[in-house]
């Protein structure tokens, strides 16, 4: 949804009301005023609440890129749907299924034969000006439904009535994953008005879908990829959306590898061909090879491949060339020429400067014109020509006569309007729809509605980019429809699955820093929870006892530190102050918040992984305002409270919602690995030898270990080093002990696939030493200089901590690494 | 005349490259007064994989990918060729430049079409004011289209100094055209910039050049260089070479390779690697000619 934008000129002629004319409310929208009327303005204003609260917590979000606040900016949604009766659809329909066949024989043309420019059906200049043409793939076999696998069309009605093509999207069309979300959202808000209209069901144009991608391969169980640009696309939400909706594996560039002419997914479990690839990459950044060098999103070797017919991409590689206004104007004639009929829904009327009487025509009228880029890929904003001042007419008169073929004229069509529910009540506002056809191979079919997009005010451009709200669009049909949804059907054999679906490698990274940030964030907000009560109160005496768990917590003390901040807080307000820091500080390295933005980001780049509630917590963690304003001491433990609380949820949902399949065992692993790290840190604070005013340490210990009541029943209230190790290090049944940490480590690892028994020894030893090492025998504290026990002790829990950041090294570089190599391009 | 050539790219990295896809376009293109007569390339280490596409411009592209851990890429290419310069010769009755220019827009044979194409901006030459009015100088009204392009052709020579420390495969003819120094390559994109911007196709030609050793001394091995020039197209007349960088038109000291809208597109060996760090370029040509006629 890029760089469009569509505004309603301000005009005499007024526009068309969708819902209502003259005479009246239309027949097709008296239901839904009628149900409007009985709901009554409060119980709407509650729906709408109760829907965007729906829309932040499921995290639909819309990214705009020039916007500091823009990355995840919630979805906007209005809740009442635009409404067309069955005749119109079925024009529509028509109309731009019609012009899906047209463009995918004129891509198909452009990138083969050509006879079209030899015939003089097209003119060349539109070809070799433009910049997205993608000269690698002309000439390359792919299957002819992969052109234009899926063709998106903005349509505006004029005052008239008439529909018209404002834009066709033509390489990487978005939005369809935002019309099923939207509708899943008004359907729910609106469920008696939805349940009486007779209303044309989404779900099997998606299913063609599937079946459209699968088709794609001669493979009989193909592997289908939705191939995105990452977490930073503004419509990222949608990708991982569909991915999960349509079943495929949602994977960026880095994650594909190209080798003896095929594509590879890198997986945990190693390569695994790839047979279609759905893409969100535009296409010059799909191969820094052949295409654009510079390109950190696509996939080396690519185009080779397609060549090879080892991959279907899907649309194919350079159908961006007609995502340009410049050849509407030629459209009509091509539908006579390449249909025999004539083009059943015109296009907004286009010239193209490239041609002596458009320009010559233009040059005279520009003030009933827009100008824009022929080519998209030339980016500039659109001139409105009325608006133009007169000391610029003549530099863009200039431009004009200069580079003629690199520009259009459009007239400005006066966009009709629909109603949308505001706090205040109903207002009109100008719409535009854009609407879907799928190729799937034996035919065409459109998405019944599609996603309607509403100027943000009366008289305003209407563009997401800049902040503009979404609708619904219901087909009002006149048949019975086919309720379909995309849970199988009843009678249709399913074939079982148990085997897990593929970890990309870097899905496996993530996931495995989602479970060390996690943790980190429990432990770190433990160990404040303890302090915090603390710290006001506490008697000089107990200040040691508290900055040994103060200096467990791991923080960086670089330059970079708020005023007064030190390493060692040497009394108690300098203290407070560090912690209130720890707490409240996001810009700060490994703080509270920023621990947590950690994991927010982690955890979005796997959330279509993770179930929907494990994503609402993650959200929750993040934005908690009570996290992130707390204003005094005792509203932070509130706050820590409460966020432990969710943490804990979260890792109740870890063990309980998630299959046991690769991804568990990398979250699981991080956990248990960062658990055992912050342990080791914290009993070797016990092996330097504690003096009787930092005997509290073992209670804050046991405290922020969640073993206090382990450790009560077993020696009842007496606190002493040995049995307090004994039930943190060395007790095998404490869930919160080291061995208990290692031993599952070790468990987990043994069930990757790939595993090297060589990548544990070392862990493997330690755990021995764990488990053997002889407590009782330890003195302490030490009796005197020649007793090494302590010592030793210290020494051990040191060569375990090294052994496990090693480990973490291993792993990375087994299973992580060449999802972070980038390549570099050399010679060009 | 007839040369064997020696075109030997090598690639040394600081640490090991553990995959290196690759595009070569060094197998020379087979035409009248320029007939390939065999052509080998070899790699090392061996590709895992190799592959032959004719691209959109004539070109043969090889592509190979290299998937063992290496330090050092070496891709020679061995190739015999004929040069006739008889065939490359102008014709010395040409139209006036306009009439070239304009019947361009209304040629759909596919020889127009192949040519109308080159009129057009690519992605490193971007058609400007500044170059038409440079062109212009030597693109009088009415002048015939041969006698304005080797006046233009002189002109760059003189007017550009040959500097190989200035630029780099990656500038812009904009600070070409302002620093007036540059290498055959920067030359090249002018002439075709100046072109272009008054509306005649024009096409960018890698290739080799034949170098002759001082009086009396014997032929160095390896001291014949990588080159560039420019072919401009006049309707009914085909393609004109032009060499901005030695102020002539190719004749048989010229072996041409291949040619596309600019560098871009036929750079001879291109590649993106895993790993290697930083890495060193050494590039050697070698044209030894074969049977010494004497040239025309």
């Amino acid at each position: 949804m890029t760089g469009d934008l569509y505004r309603s000129p301000e005009r005499d002629g007024g526009t068309y009301a969708e819902s209502e004319s003259a005479a009246g409310a239309r027949t097709h929208w008296t239901g839904l005023m009628q149900t409007l009327q009985d709901l009554g303005p409060a119980e709407l204003e509650h729906r709408w609440e109760s829907a965007a609260r729906r829309i932040r917590e499921n995290g639909v979000t819309y990214n705009i890129y020039d916007d500091p606040q823009g990355a995840n900016r919630p979805w906007q949604i209005d809740i009442l749907p635009l409404l067309l009766p069955a005749d119109e659809w079925r024009k529509i329909e028509a109309g731009v299924i019609q012009r899906a066949q047209l463009l995918t024989l004129l891509l198909q043309d452009l990138y083969g034969e050509q006879k079209l420019l030899t015939e003089g059906h097209f003119p060349a200049a539109l070809l070799y000006g433009n910049p997205a043409f993608l000269h690698p793939v002309v000439g390359l076999k792919v299957p002819a439904h992969s052109y234009l696998h899926m063709l998106a069309v903005d349509l505006a009605r004029s005052p008239d009535g008439q529909w018209w093509v404002l834009a066709d999207r033509t390489q990487a069309p978005s939005g369809s994953g935002y019309a099923l979300e939207n509708r899943t959202i008004v359907s729910d808000v609106l469920p008696e008005l939805f349940g009486e209209s007779n209303v044309l069901r989404l779900a099997p144009f998606f299913r063609a879908q599937r079946d459209a991608l699968t088709s794609l391969s001669r493979q009989p169980n193909p592997r289908v990829v939705l191939l995105t640009p990452g977490p930073y696309n503004e419509t990222y939400f949608e990708h991982s959306y569909l991915a999960k909706y349509l079943d495929l594996t949602l994977v960026e560039g880095a994650d594909l590898a190209v080798r003896n002419r095929r594509v590879y997914l890198k997986t945990v479990g190693g390569l695994e061909q790839v047979d279609v690839i759905l893409r969100r990459v535009d296409d010059s950044f799909c191969d820094p090879l052949e295409l654009r060098g510079d390109s950190l999103l696509g996939v080396s070797g690519l185009v080779e491949v397609v060549a090879a017919g080892n991959v279907a991409v899907a649309n194919a590689l350079g159908s961006g060339l007609i995502e340009s206004a410049a050849i509407m104007p030629f459209l009509p004639g091509l539908s006579e020429h390449l249909l025999g009929e004539p083009l059943k829904l015109p296009s907004v009327a286009t010239w193209w400067c490239g041609q002596q009487p458009a320009l010559d025509w233009v040059l005279g009228n520009l003030e009933h014109v827009v100008i824009k880029p022929a080519f998209p890929a030339r980016g500039m904003e659109p001139v409105f020509g009325s608006e133009i001042p007169d000391d610029k007419r003549a530099a863009l008169l200039e431009q004009l006569r200069a580079r003629p073929h690199d520009f259009v004229a459009q007239e400005q069509v006066a966009l009709s309007t629909a109603p949308v529910w505001e706090r205040n009540g109903l207002h009109q506002r100008a719409v535009v729809l854009r609407t879907y056809v799928l190729n799937t191979g034996n035919g065409w079919c459109a998405i019944p509605g599609g996603l309607v997009r509403v100027a943000e005010a009366q008289g305003s451009v209407v563009s997401m980019q800049r902040g503009g709200h979404s609708k619904d669009a219901w087909v009002l049909w006149d048949e019975p429809i086919d309720t379909f949804t995309m849970l199988r059907r009843r009678e249709e054999p399913v074939q079982l699955r148990r085997v897990p679906t593929v970890v990309p490698s870097s899905v496996a990274d993530n996931t495995f820093w989602l479970g060390r940030y996690v943790e980190r964030a429990e432990n770190l907000a433990r160990i404040l929870r303890s302090m915090l009560p603390r710290v006001p109160r506490a008697q000089p005496a107990e200040l040691p006892s508290l900055l040994r768990l103060h200096g467990c917590m791991n923080m960086r003390y670089g330059r970079h530190l708020p005023n007064g901040i030190k390493r060692r807080p040497a009394n108690f307000p300098a203290l407070e102050k560090d912690l209130l820091s720890i707490l409240t500080d996001a810009e700060r390295s490994r703080s509270l918040p920023s621990t947590l933005a950690e994991v927010f980001r982690v955890g979005g780049n796997v959330r279509e992984r993770l179930s929907a509630d494990m994503v609402l917590l993650i959200n929750r963690l993040h934005h908690s305002p009570k996290i992130n304003n707390a204003a005094s001491l005792l509203d932070h433990q509130t706050a820590l409270t409460a966020c432990l609380e969710q943490l804990s949820a979260f890792s109740g949902m870890e063990r309980e919602n998630i299959n046991r399949g690769s991804g568990w065992l990398f979250l699981s692993i991080g956990r248990r690995l960062e658990r055992a790290i912050n342990l080791t840190r914290q009993l070797r604070e016990i092996t330097r030898p504690l003096s009787s005013n930092d005997w509290s340490y073992l209670e804050r210990l046991l405290e922020v270990a969640d073993s206090s009541m382990t450790y009560r029943t077993r020696y009842y209230t007496t606190l002493r080093p040995m049995p307090v190790l004994d039930v943190l290090m060395a007790d095998d049944t404490n869930p919160r002990s080291l061995t208990f940490q290692v031993s599952h480590l070790v468990d987990l690892y043994g069930k990757l696939p790939r595993h090297s028994p060589e990548d544990l020894a070392t862990v493997n030893k330690a755990l021995a030493g764990l488990r053997t090492f002889d407590l009782q025998s330890i003195e302490y504290p030490a009796a005197n200089e020649s007793d090494a026990g302590l010592k030793r002790l210290n020494r051990f829990l040191g060569t375990l901590e090294d052994a496990l950041l090693l480990w973490s090294n291993t792993l990375s570089t087994r299973y992580f690494s060449h999802a972070r190599t980038l390549p570099v391009t050399i010679g060009q | 005349m007839k040369y064997k050539v020696t075109h030997r790219t090598t690639y040394t990295y600081n640490y090991p490259v553990s995959v290196g896809n690759h595009i070569a376009c060094l197998r020379p293109r087979s035409f009248s007064g320029n007939v390939l007569l065999g052509n080998q390339i070899v790699i090392s280490p061996p590709p895992a994989d190799l592959s032959e596409r004719t691209d959109y411009f004539g070109n043969t592209l090889c592509f190979f990918a290299v998937q063992q851990p290496h330090k050092e890429l070496i891709v020679e290419s061995r190739s015999e060729v004929t040069v006739d310069g008889n065939l490359r010769r102008l014709t010395p009755e040409t139209p006036p430049w306009e009439l070239a220019a304009a019947s361009l827009t209304s040629i759909q044979t596919a020889e127009g079409l192949d040519a109308y194409q080159y009129q057009f901006d690519s992605p490193r030459i971007h058609a400007q004011q500044d170059y038409a009015a440079y062109a212009h100088e030597s693109f009088l009204p009415g002048r015939p289209m041969r006698e304005a392009l080797l006046d233009l052709t002189q002109r760059i020579f003189h007017d550009f100094k040959f500097d190989s420390t200035v630029t780099t495969v990656r500038t812009p003819t904009e600070d070409v055209f302002r620093k007036r120094r540059g290498v055959c390559q920067d030359f090249a994109h002018m002439q075709i910039a100046c072109l272009r911007s008054i509306g005649i196709a024009c096409r960018y030609v890698s290739g080799y050049l034949r170098t002759y050793p001082p009086p009396g001394r014997p032929r160095l091995v390896g001291a014949d260089a990588s080159h560039a020039w420019i072919s401009a197209y006049c309707p009914g007349h085909g393609w004109f070479d032009m060499d901005p960088t030695n102020n002539v038109a190719p004749s048989d000291g010229h072996v041409t390779l291949a040619w596309g809208r600019d560098y871009g597109d036929v750079s001879p060996l291109r590649g993106l690697i895993l790993g290697g760090g930083d890495h060193k370029l050494k590039v050697g040509v070698d044209m030894e000619p074969v049977e010494d006629s004497p040239s025309a």
